[in-house]
């Protein structure tokens, strides 16, 4: 070995060295299943960004369990067979050893039927309830949680007498109109229309004359990316907006950019996350996301954040079950607790108990109006 | 003549081999996704057969790949539970199949010239297709498919089931190389050359093409049925525009005339599109610029490039069979036309046009440019619309029956622009022309059709020894009089008892017409046939000394023998310009 | 007439200005020159998209038309030129070709702005009340474009020297040939106008839609049935297209939901392919 090679191999050994984790040998995969194309294409970019960020401060203090965490991407945005196909080759593929997932509920289903419990599975955006399979994490909000305080909420707040209920035709969709109907009934309102839309259309005028039509005076809409948006701004431009409030359990900062402040009066939100939350965690978490993306960072918004909660959790019931195994793990998660930006969430039944906040929509944005602490899931899955 | 034997199988045979070498040379993941390819592959080879061998293009196969994927789903994850609904998957396979024949006997039927629409009709209904299982979410799980589809009983999905799909694909190519060689195979090229040739032979254009649009929605929904184990799910994007789209792209790049092509094209392009598509955002533009570039200079795709064409060249082999009797009937029918009116665009074409032909004979049928000749015989086939009066051939009213109907009645025609099969050999064209009549279903599948002869056939190959010694020369590549003479040959096989030649020696030298009115007044006699010869060389005319009509704007002006019409006043007023 | 009448009303002309907009291109290309061109919709996902790269590059909203122009221009002089010309007299390769094309376009698009969904600004989201409802400002615009459009399209051809070489080339090309008529160069202009039409829709619509690569498919379909089922070449026909499937398509999905309402576009327009395939008011 001569000198110049001695010399480029101390130096990287002190650098090494001068690192403060100590990593056990080799990196531990983990697979990232994130929309970069098709309706929910639009949160691919902060999404990827929020899971780097995850790794980075996973791998910040010691890793998981003590190994390194390597990401791989795979596009979950395409119909649930392609994605599938997508898992598949991360996972036998590439050897991921744990995926993460922030993606609609079809595409859940097919990656359910694949992964059969051999590996575990985080999922974390919204969603309708009701996933139960072995060795499947919810971290996401649930249509109980974002409704059941609020619905009630509102009612007192803005005393709307007419609901109507519009959705896309997917379980989601209607699982969460349905729930909602419950909730609205308790009230003593009525609910006036239920409708589903496929998401490729981009056509609203018949579903808002039926809106209109029906005097409705409060709105629940239960879409997705681009039909919401397209939805909100005919909504607005039909005049509609000063005539019935609206509230969505899947607005968030970028679906609000698209929508645009102006078409947005009257318009509420509920969620488990919002970029302008000013709870010191929260604060702290924009702010570590604004320094390491810079100013021209995607912007922040619930989905993408659920993706960060999805590595926290990984990392605390790995933790504390001492091995990637699902069966280990599945006996360990009932209980884990960790502390994020959106608060303190718990895990019960292998979904979470966690903060809620409803918004309305400002001069600058989302505004919130009402935090919810510790919501239950209000989903019972027996541990397997 | 004799006929070939089986170098049709070397490529399925070649693909074998590369399956099985694969499983030992890769692992588990890889033959997992080759798999899948291989899947896509079949189906792929359903397009080549109809695109690359009949000349129609469906571009809307996915339709039956997905009703072959949710039946075969369907029925797997009810046999879970009941075993007895197994016996239900054939369905999977038959049911898409008799749509798509019923399907393109309905649209065939109607028009000829169909080509485009027809594609256009398939897409839209691949359309409706997925619309329909997107909706219909309790039959087929809606947006997010059908799931829990177990693997058949025995094989596993990331490892044995590879051998099943790659025997379904190798079986595919095996049948579908030995198809093209046959006499099916052989029409097959025809119609896609020349389908109004092939009517006039009496052959039914319109139910081969339905029976091979069948056969190709068949393997589509034999993949579909492969691709719903294989996958475990099946989402509404199996039955997509989409997937219906890189079908038609993998089978023009692979080569559409080659089921080999074919399946490589969806293997080798589709699997590298999955594995670049991640890694480079330019791939699919590439893809893009290379289905335009092939489209566009490559017509045979890459495989063409490779000259894997289908063999189809010399075989020697079969000894010489005698063809069995043809169907047509044994007498000439009596030719009526009664008043028969057509006309196109305001344009009288035909305007009452009468007469009677009975009995055995040449007649001759003169007459100025526009008389309306070529249209007699074009109503007489179902080229032109009859907008009134009636023709009876042989007791019955053919008015603006079918072609290959009129055929049938014993009929032969000879066009004006002599009209063969230009990509078929010689021997393939006789071929064609003896079958007529002749070819039951069961027997277009054996080889034994290609070594019939009829004397007939040998006595018409000694007056024209040009054309023995052509057999396997394109037809295309003859010269205008052996190509007239080819012509000729192949109106007289099917043995028709009525000849409706028209100008058969146009184009040739004063010796070849001389040669060929010989050969016509032989071969007449022969079929104890009546025929109806338009001709404008009268020394022709002269030579065949039977009764001449002369037809003038759409009517018969006069009848009788050629020296009655030379004296005739009207008839030299007409040919001297002096009357309209 | 009140207020929920008088907006289904205008709904109704709303959606029946839209098809004929993304309609016309077509129409010119297809039913005048009998070219199939499958990349139509793509040429109208381009224009579109011109809307997206104004706003992205800054500049006014207004910009997106020459841009859509330019561009749609310069890619039909090329298509019509090297892919389109040579295969003038063969329709089945005429549609593959241009499919590539599609194909090529909506791979290009995406490699550059990515397979999801864009987001276009608008000006003129207001309402406008109108009677006794009120009505979003820009599409009523829209809607008086569209009339203004038709109108001048339909005088010129009617009434002008180039329209008349048009209509005689259409007729019959070889007697326009011999007239002198430079039939080559005709065909070429005709065909740009045509993508230039079908690019000048997309920057119209660009606020109201969901501006994807893959929009092109739904627009080409649509326009190819107005088509066929209104007959090629004669503005009857394409009124009447327009009316029958723009109208039952209305008629339906506000019945029976917009999945309903395309699915009995599909099958009208099957029932035309197989059964009356020149259309309602063809030229012959």
């Amino acid at each position: 070995m001569d000198r110049r090679q001695f010399l480029h191999s101390a130096a990287a050994a002190t650098a090494l060295g001068a690192l403060p984790p100590v990593f056990a040998a080799g990196a531990v995969k983990v697979g990232v299943m994130i929309p970069q194309s098709g309706p929910g294409g639009l949160f691919g970019p902060s999404c990827k960004a929020c899971a780097e960020l995850a790794a980075e401060t996973v791998n910040a203090r010691g890793g998981l369990l003590g190994q390194k965490i390597e990401l791989l991407f795979a596009d979950a945005g395409l119909a649930p067979a392609e994605a599938a196909q997508a898992a598949l080759k991360l996972w036998k593929g590439s050897g991921a050893a744990a995926v993460i997932g922030m993606h609609d509920s079809a595409v859940r289903g097919a990656l359910v039927n694949l992964f059969k419990g051999q590996v575990p599975y985080f999922y974390t955006p919204v969603y309708e309830g009701g996933e139960c399979a072995r060795g499947t994490y919810i971290n996401g909000e649930t249509p109980q949680q974002q409704l059941q305080p609020v619905i009630p909420w509102i009612a007192a707040e803005r005393k709307p007498k007419k609901w109507y209920l519009i959705g896309n035709d997917y379980i989601w969709g209607r699982n969460t109109n349905a729930a909602a109907k419950g909730y609205i009934e308790k009230t003593g309102a009525q609910v006036v229309g239920d409708e589903y839309l496929p998401f490729t259309v981009d056509n609203f005028d018949a579903s808002l004359a039926r809106i209109r039509d029906s005097g409705a005076d409060a709105v629940l809409v239960s879409l997705v990316g681009g039909s919401s948006v397209g939805f909100h701004k005919a909504f607005a431009s039909f005049g509609l907006a000063e005539k019935a409030l609206r509230l969505g359990t899947l607005i968030e900062e970028n679906t609000l950019a698209g929508i645009g402040l102006a078409n947005a009066k009257n318009l509420y939100s509920s969620a488990g996350y919002f970029a302008n939350i000013t709870t010191p965690a929260a604060t702290a978490f924009a702010d570590a996301y604004a320094k390491r993306f810079g100013p021209q960072a995607p912007a922040l918004n619930g989905l993408a954040e659920s993706t960060y909660e999805g590595f926290l959790m990984l990392e605390a019931v790995a933790k504390k079950a001492g091995a990637l195994s699902v069966a280990k793990m599945d006996a360990a998660s009932e209980g884990v607790s960790y502390s994020g930006p959106r608060g303190a969430v718990t895990m019960k039944s292998r979904h979470v108990e966690q903060d809620v906040y409803v918004a309305d929509v400002g001069d600058k944005g989302f505004r919130i109006v009402k935090t919810f602490s510790r919501v239950s899931s209000g989903q019972t899955c027996q541990a397997a | 003549m004799r006929a070939p034997r089986g170098r049709s199988l070397w490529p399925a045979a070649a693909l074998a081999a590369a399956l099985v070498a694969l499983r030992f040379v890769g692992n588990d993941f890889l033959a997992y996704q080759v798999a899948l390819f291989l899947i896509y592959g079949i189906a792929t080879q359903g397009v080549a057969l109809c695109w690359g061998r009949l000349g129609f293009l469906p571009l809307g196969h996915a339709l039956f790949f997905g009703l072959g994927a949710y039946i075969a789903g369907g029925t797997a994850k009810a046999g879970v539970a009941q075993p007895l609904w197994w016996m239900a998957l054939p369905l999977a396979l038959l049911l898409p199949a008799l749509l798509a024949w019923m399907v393109a006997r309905l649209v065939f039927a109607r028009r000829m010239r169909s080509g485009p629409y027809f594609s256009l009709i398939t897409l839209a209904m691949t359309m409706l297709g997925f619309l329909a299982a997107q909706q219909w979410s309790g039959l087929t799980g809606g947006f997010n498919g059908m799931g829990d589809i177990p693997e058949p009983p025995g094989l596993e999905r990331f490892s044995t089931l590879y051998w099943l799909v790659a025997a379904a694909a190798v079986a595919s190519t095996a049948t579908l190389g030995v198809l093209v060689g046959r006499p099916l195979g052989v029409l097959w090229r025809a119609i896609a050359q020349n389908e109004e040739r092939l009517q006039l032979f009496g052959y039914a254009t319109d139910r081969i093409k339905a029976n091979a649009y069948a056969l190709s929605a068949f393997l589509a929904a034999g993949a579909g049925a492969l691709f719903a184990t294989h996958q475990g799910i099946v989402t509404p994007q199996a039955m997509s525009f989409v997937l219906a789209t890189e079908f038609v792209i993998w089978a023009a790049v692979g080569g559409k005339a080659s089921p080999l092509g074919a399946l490589l094209g969806a293997v080798i392009v589709g699997y590298a599109s999955a594995e670049l598509r991640d890694h480079f955002a330019t791939w699919e533009v590439f893809v893009g610029l290379l289905f335009i570039a092939v489209v566009r200079f490559l017509p045979e795709g890459l495989s063409g490039l490779a000259g894997m064409k289908a063999l189809r060249a010399a075989r020697p082999g079969l000894a010489p069979v005698p063809a069995p009797p043809t169907r047509a009937p044994e007498q000439a029918p009596a030719l009526v036309y009664d008043d028969v009116r057509s006309s196109q665009g305001g344009v009288r074409i035909l305007d009452g046009l009468s007469f009677r032909l009975e009995g055995p004979g040449i007649r001759a049928v003169i007459g100025p440019n526009g008389a309306g000749k070529t249209s007699a015989f074009n109503v007489l086939t179902g080229h032109l619309p009859v907008t009134a009066g009636r023709i009876i051939a042989g007791g019955r009213d053919v008015t603006g029956q079918a072609a290959w109907r009129v055929a049938r009645l014993g009929v032969g025609r000879k066009l004006q622009v002599p009209s063969v099969f230009a990509e078929l050999t010689v021997r393939e064209n006789l071929c064609v022309a003896l079958w007529a009549g002749r070819l039951h279903a069961p027997a277009a599948l054996h080889d034994s059709p290609h070594a019939w002869h009829t004397p007939l056939l040998d006595e018409m190959l000694g007056c024209f020894p040009e054309l023995a010694a052509s057999l396997e020369v394109p037809a295309g590549r003859l010269s205008q009089g052996h190509r007239q003479a080819l012509e000729f040959v192949m109106t007289v096989l099917p043995e028709p008892h009525l000849l409706l030649l028209d100008e058969p020696c146009a184009g040739l030298s004063p010796a070849e017409t001389h040669q060929m009115i010989q050969v016509i007044q032989r071969a007449v006699q022969r079929l104890n046939a009546a025929a109806l010869l338009i001709e404008h060389d009268l020394a022709a005319v002269a030579a065949l000394q039977g009764e001449v009509y002369v037809f003038h704007q759409g009517r018969m002006l006069a009848q009788g023998s050629l020296q009655a019409m030379q004296a005739d006043p009207a008839v030299r007023a007409v040919y001297a310009g002096a009357r309209k | 007439m009140d207020g929920g009448t008088l907006l289904h009303a205008l709904n109704l002309v709303y959606e029946l200005a839209t098809l004929a907009l993304t309609t016309l291109g077509l129409a010119v290309v297809f039913g005048l020159l009998g070219v199939m061109n499958m990349a139509h919709g793509e040429f109208v996902m381009i224009g579109a998209y011109s809307v997206v790269a104004v706003q992205q590059w800054g500049l006014p909203t207004i910009a997106a038309f020459p841009l859509a122009i330019a561009v749609c221009a310069a890619l039909g002089w090329v298509v019509e030129r090297w892919l389109i010309r040579p295969l003038y007299r063969r329709p089945f390769d005429t549609l593959l070709a241009t499919w590539a094309l599609a194909m090529l376009m909506r791979k290009v698009v995406e490699a550059i702005w990515g397979k999801g969904f864009r987001n276009v600004e608008d000006a003129l989201t207001v309402a406008v009340p109108i009677g006794s409802t009120s009505y979003p400002a820009y599409r009523l615009g829209l809607i008086a474009l569209a009339i203004m459009l038709l109108a001048a399209l339909f005088f010129w051809y009617r009434r002008s020297s180039a329209g008349l070489r048009v209509r005689a080339m259409t007729g019959n090309p070889m007697l326009a040939q011999a007239l002198g008529i430079d039939t080559q160069r005709l065909a070429s202009r005709t065909f740009v106008v045509g993508v230039v039409l079908a690019g000048t829709a997309g920057v119209m619509l660009a606020p109201l839609i969901r501006v994807e690569p893959g929009i092109g498919v739904d627009y080409l379909l649509d326009a190819f049935f107005v088509l066929v089922v209104g007959g090629l070449g004669t503005l009857g026909g394409f009124a009447g297209g327009v009316a029958l499937i723009g109208g039952s398509q209305a008629l339906v999905s506000s019945i029976a939901g917009q999945t309903s309402g395309y699915a009995v576009v599909l099958i009208i327009s099957i029932l035309f392919l197989w059964l009356k395939p020149n259309g309602i008011f063809s030229r012959r």
